[in-house]
């Protein structure tokens, strides 16, 4: 079974029942069958939004929560060194965020799966699937 | 299906044949199915707790790909 590894997007989606992919991000989230995973920048990421863009900072802990949840399944994954590195590949190849890149490279790096709600710059380049497009 | 060279304890190998022959089964399958309850477990308690995070969720607005965006630290 592969593991997926879940960007921030996917979990912000799951808490928002307004985004386009909510149904099928928070259906990932509940699935029983999946063994799901993040990489440690997931929790800055989610925090920044909660806080800077939803004005919700008491979504915060939740978020966060849900990460741990994931720590305890598939793992979250650590930035390391040698993790940006590739990213930084990665994202010169594909002309894209060094964020989005680290991703895909522990993803990559892990041989798991990634999955985004990154339409742009991640699905159209083939380097994540979208929730619900996992399987 | 692969085969895995695996270390145990000597005790803990006592403890997964006597389960084996209990099960009239092999040392592998036991392990196999240890291994496989515990990752199920484990799937399971993630969701349980997902669904109770999840049953919190309030709007804000979607597009929470370009949200993750725009909120990171520019150059």
């Amino acid at each position: 079974m592969t593991t997926l590894l879940l960007d921030a997007s996917v979990l912000l989606a799951a808490f928002d029942p307004e985004d386009n992919h909510h149904e099928s991000a928070r259906a990932l989230l509940e699935d029983e069958e999946a063994t799901l995973a993040t990489l440690d920048l997931a929790r800055y990421e989610v925090a920044n939004v909660a806080v800077r863009a939803w004005r919700a900072p008491e979504s915060v802990a939740p978020l966060l929560a849900a990460i741990e949840r994931l720590a305890g399944d598939g793992g979250v994954l650590v930035s390391t060194g040698s993790l940006l590195t590739q990213a930084a590949e990665l994202a010169e190849r594909h002309t894209i965020s060094v964020y989005d890149a680290a991703y895909a490279a522990a993803a990559d790096a892990a041989g798991h799966c990634l999955v985004s709600c990154d339409e742009r710059d991640l699905v159209s380049k083939n380097l994540a699937t979208l929730p619900g497009e996992d399987s | 299906m692969a085969k895995v060279m695996v270390s145990l304890p000597d005790d803990l190998l006592a403890e997964v044949d006597a389960e084996a022959q209990r099960g009239g089964t092999t040392r592998s399958a036991v392990m196999r199915g240890f291994a496989d309850a515990a990752l199920r477990q484990r799937r399971e308690g993630r969701a349980a707790a997902m669904r109770s995070l999840l049953s919190g969720a309030s709007p804000h607005g979607g597009r929470a790909a370009e949200l993750v965006k725009s909120t990171r630290p520019g150059p």
